[in-house]
């Protein structure tokens, strides 16, 4: 499942995921954003990993942000990746 | 605290064409020797060895690239260390550069700032040519006319790489088969058409791509001083270490498949 959102005057945010047994799983978020350090983006994917799919958009963003809290998102946000998944999930 | 540009004595390196894999590679080694100090800030000019789509560090390489037509037209899909969008290379259309400098350069400013602050010098001599370009957050160079260029950056090892491909001229209808540009991606920018969205240097200065170059050059040697350098052995034996362990392995190239 694929979803995608870009950020007004910012960056493209790309989700790609499955479903298995209700919860996130095989999730890539990738995009045209900056994002450092670049190792950021495995703890973005694995916080996605494992939840629940009818997680509601708050839900998805507060899991981002709990392992982005000492990174720094550029031209995209915990929120866009929200926005993404909820695209992929409906895709 | 802040530095700025008059603190350094910027060294200019400028070579013969070089692969994609190895000007990845340069940009990396470089960032770090100048973080390290071993090196003095640098301004390089790039010149392509081959065709390329330069995809950035968080891009699916299927998100962005079209595989067909991609061999079809002979490009190869390099991975740079950056953020940002992907970059569709033809040796003579493009103007690619870097900027390595200490991060002190770049202290406290936001991303934007920074953005804005490692190109003014561009944006000058873009001036001199007639082109009334500005900066279009958060890494874009642009005029009336649309994009000119694209800029990344990245800190890493103390120092901060800025790098930016310019537009010299632009086969449009090739860039659109062998780059997908998603309807999502032009969602904010009113256009329908990802020809519109470039305005190359080609058609604005009427001048050669390498006049256009000098004059880059002049005018960063006017406002801070730019000396004449050479890649030393050792760097350029680092960067084709690292060509050949990181930047040219599928394990780099689809990290991001």
């Amino acid at each position: 499942m694929h979803g995608e959102y870009k950020t007004p005057g910012g960056k493209l945010v790309v989700v790609d995921l499955e479903v298995y047994t209700g919860r996130l799983a095989r999730v890539q978020v990738s995009g045209d954003f900056f994002l450092e350090p670049e190792e950021a983006l495995d703890r973005i994917n694995a916080a996605l990993e494992g939840l629940p799919a009818t997680s509601d958009e708050a839900e998805i963003a507060q899991a981002v942000r709990q392992v982005t809290a000492h990174a720094e998102m550029i031209g995209f946000s915990p929120e866009a990746i929200a926005v993404a998944v909820k695209r992929a999930l409906s895709s | 605290m802040r530095t700025n540009w008059h603190d350094y004595d910027w060294q200019l390196l400028r070579n013969g064409p070089l692969s994609p894999n190895l000007h990845m590679a340069l940009d990396e080694v470089l960032t770090y020797e100048v973080g390290a100090g071993r090196r003095k800030p640098t301004v390089r000019i790039w010149e392509w060895g081959a065709l390329a789509v330069v995809i950035g560090r968080y891009q699916s390489v299927k998100n962005e690239v079209d595989p067909e037509n991609l061999g079809r037209y002979g490009f190869e899909v390099v991975r740079r260390i950056s953020g940002g969008g992907a970059m569709f290379i033809e040796p003579g259309n493009t103007i690619t550069y870097s900027v390595y400098a200490p991060q002190e350069l770049v202290a406290g400013m936001s991303f934007q700032e920074s953005y804005a602050l490692m190109d003014s010098w561009v944006l000058e001599a873009l001036k001199t040519l007639g082109i009334k370009a500005w900066y279009q957050p958060i890494n874009d160079i642009t005029s009336e006319g649309g994009k000119i260029a694209g800029a990344a950056q990245t800190r890493r090892g103390g120092a901060v790489l800025h790098h930016v491909t310019m537009a010299y001229d632009i086969d449009a209808a090739k860039m659109v088969q062998v780059l997908r540009i998603g309807r999502e991606k032009l969602s904010d920018k009113g256009q329908t058409s990802a020809q519109k969205r470039v305005d190359p240097l080609r058609s604005q200065t009427g001048l050669p791509r390498a006049a256009v170059i000098d004059r880059m050059i002049e005018t960063f040697d006017d406002l801070y001083g730019l000396n004449r350098d050479e890649l030393k052995p050792e760097e350029l034996e680092a960067a084709r270490n690292l060509a050949e362990t990181k930047f040219s392995r599928k394990e780099w190239i689809y990290i991001i498949p």
